[in-house]
């Protein structure tokens, strides 16, 4: 008998750590509903229905480009030219759709035309960005530095610094103002992306094979696993989303902008990751970047509506990315 | 398949990277020193020279401290937004000591270099402390410091130019002139000098070299690797600062502005081309130097070729791709033999 004391103990802790775990679980999830609350008690506004369907649309473009960040730091990268490939691609679908429109082609054409030249364009960086890394072992930062600066220099060059205008109305009826049984088209749109990256990123051998790749590259190339062709595919795949995303953004502003991507880069790295997504690679999804990108646009949104300074967002927004890391790391610890 | 798996993760750095870098950016800078020569006769002229030296050495001093925190495995996305911080902590300290001590021109200077080097020692402390001791990856950290010292640069001007500094500050330091060089330079050449004895002679200078190498062997061995990269971060944040107040001295005004994505991006392609490995463990400061003068002698020199500034970025961005790629092959191809 007097053996089981320390078994007992020993299962004890476990339990304790195994509740532990799942409180660091929920600990966004019931961060973002207390946020949510303490917003909606300092100012009215936050709770009404179009703020909510404003804080529903503005989640889904920045989820677009979460779930983008999250395909390649799942692998253990990143893309920091996530951003000017927002630009370029913004810039080059309009340069392309006003040229259709000079040369008489009907809307729907130009509409394609548009579609497939800004796709095209990201796909391009990604294939970049993926062969650049994967063949020539260039590290991701220096890489996607490399194709950020790349990718400014076109999108200025092509706008000559100038927003490009002259779009069918086709074409933002598509991507932006129109709806499905009342739900915006951003909205519709994201959550059919990430429903079908959801499918694949967990139900797929692609997508099982980059959670391997991001948690052991060795192992998964001993595995028998084309290290080299799954990194090419993740970068395709996260410049092809962000190209989709360039093409929802260019649809609301209505013009092709050469700065819309801006800093976009680095918000799209700290919402997937401050929603759980591990630089570390290997841990993250669809379901980690949607929940940073809400966290991040509950939180803007409601610093916006109770009038909180633009500068003091910035810092409130720098010391949110550090907490949720560290949270995150708390997280691992008990495991 | 056994080629990706030592490619993507090679067990132990060896110097091969190093010595390419060393013999080949130097001819490729003089390369561009003489092309340019021959190309445009206003690249020769003492203003322009003048200019790419004191670009030059703003970038150095960056740079270096930017080299020192990837040498051990880090990296800091900070320095950019440190630079705008110091830079408007200074010229607003100098304001209110020059209200506290009238006249009093050594005394308010020394408030405000002071201030904005603290300034920099306080992000590179709060970076340190996160990335050693919560264990969080310096990318991460940094990115949240980054915005938030930008942020707390803007709130202390609402984005103004901050001007009240004395005179003497301004004209007879960060214009003023000694021996035909300007002052940046001598700041640039002696924490050059400093950092080359810190690497090669000091137990930090290795130790840092260790912790790059490989983190958990240092341990083992007896380091307590904290205190050390705490140590790079607080370099890297000073260094940035010092960067900052060298260049509110010399444009007479604090902005919240200077620094900023780009000057941050430039000294990770500096440290990058000069041959710092990303994965930590390799790289002198003294090429990173070299490496800081050719990134600003390309940028003067597409200029001057009066190349569309539109187009400028195509080209740095292609030629730090290749620079690293070269240098990735050539260890391959080591490996491999």
């Amino acid at each position: 008998m007097a053996d089981l004391a320390p078994a007992l103990a020993l299962a004890e802790t476990s339990a304790r750590s195994r509740w532990r775990e799942q409180l660091w679980q929920w600990a966004l999830p019931i961060a973002l509903v207390v946020l949510f609350l303490a917003f909606a008690t300092a100012d009215s506004r936050v709770f009404s229905p179009a703020n909510l369907l404003n804080i529903a649309q503005q989640t889904s473009y920045v989820a677009l480009f979460a779930m983008a960040q999250a395909v390649v730091i799942i692998t253990r990268g990143f893309d920091l030219s996530l951003g000017p490939a927002v630009s370029m691609v913004s810039v080059g679908a309009a340069v392309a759709m006003t040229a259709a429109v000079t040369n008489g082609s009907d809307p729907v054409s130009v509409l394609f035309i548009g579609l497939i030249a800004g796709l095209a364009l990201g796909a391009a960086t990604g294939l970049f960005n993926g062969v650049v890394i994967a063949l020539l072992g260039v590290s991701p930062f220096v890489a996607t530095l490399g194709s950020y600066n790349i990718a400014i220099g076109i999108a200025t060059t092509l706008s000559a610094g100038k927003p490009v205008q002259g779009m069918p109305d086709l074409f933002s009826t598509l991507l932006y103002r129109g709806n499905v049984f009342g739900v915006p088209a951003a909205i519709v749109i994201t959550v059919i992306v990430g429903v079908i990256l959801h499918v694949a990123l967990t139900r797929t051998v692609f997508g099982r094979s980059l959670y391997i790749v991001g948690t052991n590259p060795r192992a998964a190339a001993v595995a028998g696993i084309p290290v080299r062709r799954v990194l090419v595919c993740a970068y395709a795949l996260c410049s092809s989303l962000a190209a989709l995303g360039a093409l929802m953004l260019t649809a609301r502003t209505g013009s092709g902008e050469p700065n819309l991507g801006g800093s976009l880069s680095l918000q799209a790295i700290a919402a997937a990751v401050v929603g759980g997504t591990s630089l570390a690679g290997g841990r993250g999804g669809v379901g980690t970047a949607v929940l940073g990108a809400l966290f991040v646009t509950v939180l803007s949104n409601g610093m916006n509506l109770t009038r909180i300074d633009g500068y003091v967002q910035m810092v409130v927004l720098g010391a949110i990315i550090i907490v949720g890391v560290v949270l995150d790391r708390a997280r691992l610890g008990t495991r | 398949m056994s080629t990706a798996a030592v490619t993507l993760r090679p067990g132990t750095p060896g110097r091969t990277g190093f010595s390419i870098q060393f013999a080949f950016l130097p001819v490729l800078l003089i390369a561009v020193v003489v092309g340019m020569s021959l190309a445009s006769p206003q690249f020769y002229g003492p203003i322009n020279i003048l200019n790419i030296l004191r670009n030059a050495s703003l970038l150095t001093i960056v740079a270096c401290g930017q080299a020192i925190v990837i040498i051990a495995g880090g990296f800091d996305l900070s320095v950019g937004a440190v630079i705008a911080l110091a830079s408007v902590v200074t010229a607003k300290v100098m304001g209110m000591a020059a209200a506290a001590f009238p006249g009093n021109d050594a005394a308010i200077i020394a408030c405000g270099v002071l201030a904005g080097l603290c300034s920099g020692l306080a992000v590179g402390l709060v970076n340190g402390i996160c990335v050693a001791k919560l264990k969080v990856s310096g990318f991460v950290v940094t990115l949240g410091t980054m915005s938030a010292a930008a942020g707390v640069g803007l709130m202390i001007t609402s984005g103004i130019p901050v001007y009240g500094m004395p005179e003497s500050f301004v004209k007879g330091f960060g214009r003023a002139q000694f021996f035909g060089l300007p002052t940046a330079i001598y700041v640039a050449i002696a924490v050059v000098l400093v950092m080359v004895l810190v690497q090669r002679r000091t137990l930090f200078g290795r130790y840092v070299f260790a912790i790059g190498g490989n983190a958990e062997a240092t341990t083992n061995s007896g380091v307590s690797i904290n205190r050390y990269v705490i140590g790079t971060y607080v370099l890297s944040g000073v260094l940035a600062a010092t960067t900052g107040i060298l260049l509110t001295a010399q444009v007479g005004s604090g902005q919240a502005s200077f620094g900023g994505d780009r000057m941050m991006l430039q000294s990770i392609a500096a440290a990058v081309i000069g041959g710092v490995s990303l994965r930590g463990g390799i790289g002198r400061v003294e090429i990173v130097t070299v490496s800081a003068l050719f990134l600003t002698i390309l940028g003067n020199a597409l200029n001057l070729l009066r190349i569309d500034s539109r187009l400028q970025p195509v080209f740095l961005g292609i030629i730090m791709v290749a620079a690293v790629a070269a240098e990735e092959l050539s260890r391959r191809r080591k490996t491999r033999g």
